[in-house]
């Protein structure tokens, strides 16, 4: 009897010690967004974006073997929560951790850089984070707003034929994402000439009539606005009250499609915006999502799919996921935060599937290149008007550098 | 049975005036104090960094405000700005050179005499007119942080703390930061439970009731106003500072929102106005229900697939969140610190429950 039952045991370790190799440890993503209060014009579809992927990629057999899981949780734009989300999932066993939101980004660079784990912040958090050897945890990758800025003006100076004699508006919500671009425009005004002159929108900026009387009376070529989301209706309306062309608004990356909605997608033809990745459904991986939507397997309404929202969240998953792999055969299993860092770091030219220009990150530059291009909303969709280009690059990582040396000062 | 009240005799005004005259309730608290010493070796990281510490932190924070708005009945809309001032004030002292004891007291005491400054506008206007002025203090605070860089840190307006000293002792582990944030909750706690049996107390207490009335009694109530708005606000600024040097490990103008100022007003009124274990209730309840619920409805939600999306899952802990606080003051109006009164004052006669009517 005893013999038997050995046997039996034996034969059931055997069982399950095969059962364990077979199915590798799935890699664990700690995602806290904010679903609740600040950020919600832009989470559900960044989730659904992360979502999709996940499950594209889980029924293609996962990152070499491993299935990625995400721990999804909300923060509510509070640091603390946000804090409380990312010890937990840290104790859960995540390595690499999202949060989309400035605060919340803030407030755990510090502990994941003592963590040594990965801690994603595409479009949030701190810019200087693109100096990789004073945040090596940290991983923007896209372009910072300070490249933005510069491509823009790169933009209008390809536009125009006197740069010197172009008037140029910036307008910005007055607080750290709007004011963070004016070091880089007012160098960029001394090296080229052309006029600027600033103009503060107060928060909660519903109300911008005083704004825009003022910018009508400068009478600028372009103007540039830091804004967000359904703000930029109030500013097309604004300009449309004032009789400026809505052509001459160029936005930074928050507008979407459903933004320009309720201004109405008719008339807000001609309105440009910078942006970090392509749109649209003609994609091939959005193709292939878009086939789980058909049956029935989509992770939200399949109107998102495709908005700049969405492919923020594809273009970090498929960045992330190339940084895994790259990792894995590089270093081998177990991955680990360290391990996933100089994976991503050795990505080279890398487009995430169509929707980024080529990525290339190195120890120093988590920003990956900073290549954003024009797009003008032509009534249906936003069409690229330019190429993929990074413009004053030096003054760019000189801004960058400014930044995170004082940081490094400051942690000594 | 519990809180006998066998052999206590008021005999001398000794006696009388003794903080816990019932020894269950003296051994409770030392109970409770010894809990909380001991906890950091009991827990682990996760639950002593992102509930007890931050708990500890701001029962402090809502302790502060309590003495303004419980005691001396001024109510206070921009308190988190007040801590802003105190932490701000604290780094760029210790960043200049200042040992860190000093600091803090420094970051107080800016806190103090800007918060007296607003404290002023108190002497002329009550109530709803003191709410708005009071948010004043909030919007000035958040404006100079974004806008002059010399006191916010530039344009990522964020400034790293610096490593806490005390006494030439660095501070560097999760426990002996937890210490640091316990022995200054410990110090306000004593002064808010002490400063009651007072003068000073009863002053405040008189002013909170009738300011006129205080004065036709001799108490000036401009001085006391003045006085509840300094010592809040210096305990306050510390707490702030506190704050940043234990939790955040660096200052940056969100983690002093308005949204704070609103949730500290909500532990003070939520726990019970004027109530030292109030303050400890309303934080722990304001602060740590959120994460709970939002964990529990995660869970349940991976657990069982409700085929909804996130966004809707994330709103559930708000809708039951919000539901809790209704039900706790349509329980009981006066607080969470009534509602333990009540327990108490059940079980002081018990099983002689009848004695009570």
């Amino acid at each position: 009897m005893k013999k038997s039952l050995a046997v039996l045991a034996s034969i059931l370790i055997i069982f399950s010690g095969t059962a364990v190799s077979d199915e590798k440890p799935p890699i664990k993503y700690g995602l806290t967004l904010d679903y609740t209060k600040s950020y919600v014009f832009a989470t559900p579809s960044v989730s659904q974006a992360i979502e999709d992927y996940r499950n594209y990629l889980n029924a293609r057999g996962g990152i070499n073997g491993h299935k990625l899981e995400i721990l999804n949780s909300d923060h509510g734009n509070e640091p603390q929560r946000g804090i409380e989300a990312y010890e937990r999932k840290k104790r859960e066993g995540a390595i690499v951790f999202e949060h989309f939101s400035t605060p919340v980004s803030k407030a755990v660079l510090p502990k994941a850089m003592k963590d040594k784990n990965v801690l994603l912040q595409t479009l949030t958090g701190r810019s200087d984070a693109a100096d990789g050897e004073a945040f090596p945890y940290a991983f923007p990758i896209a372009p910072t707003y300070w490249a933005m800025a510069a491509n823009i003006i790169q933009y209008i100076e390809n536009n125009t034929k006197d740069i010197k004699k172009t008037k140029i508006a910036f307008t910005y919500l007055d607080f750290p994402f709007g004011q963070e671009p004016i070091p880089v425009l007012q160098e960029l005004q001394k090296q080229l000439g052309f006029e600027l002159k600033l103009f503060p929108i107060a928060l909660p900026g519903t109300d911008q009539s005083g704004v825009w009387s003022g910018i009508r009376r400068f009478k600028p070529d372009y103007v540039v606005a830091w804004s967000i989301s359904s703000l930029h209706n109030i500013a097309l309306t604004e300009m449309t009250r004032n009789r400026i062309p809505i052509e001459k608004y160029i936005s930074v990356v928050w507008a979407s499609r459903l933004d320009l909605k309720s201004f109405g997608h008719e008339r807000a033809k001609g309105v440009k915006r910078v942006e970090a990745v392509a749109t649209g459904t003609e994609i091939p991986i959005i193709q292939e999502i878009l086939k789980m939507y058909d049956e029935g397997k989509g992770a939200g309404p399949r109107e998102n799919v495709g908005t700049v929202y969405y492919m923020g969240g594809i273009a970090e998953m498929s960045i992330l996921v190339e940084g895994a792999k790259l990792a894995l055969n590089q270093f081998g299993e177990p991955l680990t935060g360290e391990k996933l860092k100089k994976g991503l770091e050795l990505i080279r030219d890398f487009d995430a599937n169509g929707v980024m220009a080529p990525v290339t990150i190195t120890s120093s530059d988590h920003q990956g290149g900073g290549k954003t291009r024009i797009a003008e909303w032509d009534g249906e969709k936003w069409a690229p008007i330019t190429d993929w280009e990074a413009a004053h690059t030096e003054l760019v990582w000189k801004t960058i550098k400014e930044h995170s040396a004082k940081f490094i000062k400051e942690n000594q | 049975m519990f809180y006998r009240q066998a052999a206590i005799r008021h005999t001398s005004y000794d006696q009388t005036k003794k903080l816990y005259p019932i020894p269950f309730d003296k051994w409770l608290v030392v109970a409770v104090l010894l809990v909380a010493l001991l906890a950091p070796f009991a827990m682990s990281g996760l639950y002593l960094n992102s509930y007890l510490l931050p708990w500890v932190i701001w029962s402090t924070a809502a302790l502060s405000l309590n003495l303004l708005m419980g005691y001396a009945g001024q109510i206070h809309l921009g308190y988190a700005a007040v801590m802003a001032i105190g932490a701000y004030s604290s780094v760029h002292a210790m960043r200049l050179g200042a040992p860190f004891e000093f600091a803090l007291i420094l970051g107080g005491a800016t806190a103090m005499i800007i918060g007296v400054g607003f404290g002023f506008t108190a002497l002329r206007v009550k109530g709803l007119y003191l709410a708005i002025s009071t948010l004043a203090v909030q919007y000035l605070v958040d404006w100079v942080l974004t806008h002059v860089p010399a006191i916010g840190g530039g344009t990522q307006a964020t400034l790293q703390t610096p490593t806490p000293a005390l006494l030439g002792f660095e501070i560097t582990t999760d426990i002996g930061r937890y210490y640091l944030a316990l022995g200054w909750c410990a110090v306000v706690t004593i002064f808010m439970l002490n400063v009651k049996r007072t003068g000073l107390g009863r002053a405040l207490i008189a002013v909170r009731e009738k300011d006129y009335a205080a004065s036709v009694l001799g108490v000036n109530s401009y001085y006391y106003k003045l006085i509840a708005f300094a010592v809040s606000s210096f305990f306050g600024g510390v707490t702030g500072a506190i704050l940043a040097f234990t939790f955040f490990g660096a200052v940056t103008p969100e983690q002093y929102s308005i949204d704070i100022s609103i949730q500290i007003l909500a532990m003070v009124v939520v726990g019970g106005l004027g109530s030292v274990l109030g303050s400890f209730f309303g934080a722990g309840f304001i602060l740590l229900a959120p994460l709970f619920l939002n964990n529990m409805v995660t869970g349940l939600a991976e657990a069982y697939d409700f085929g909804v999306s996130r966004s809707v899952i994330s709103h559930i802990p708000l809708i039951l969140y919000g539901g809790l606080i209704m039900l706790f003051l349509l329980f009981e109006p006066l607080g969470l610190a009534k509602i333990y009164d009540n327990i108490r004052k059940y079980f002081l006669v018990w099983p002689f429950g009848f004695s009570r009517r």
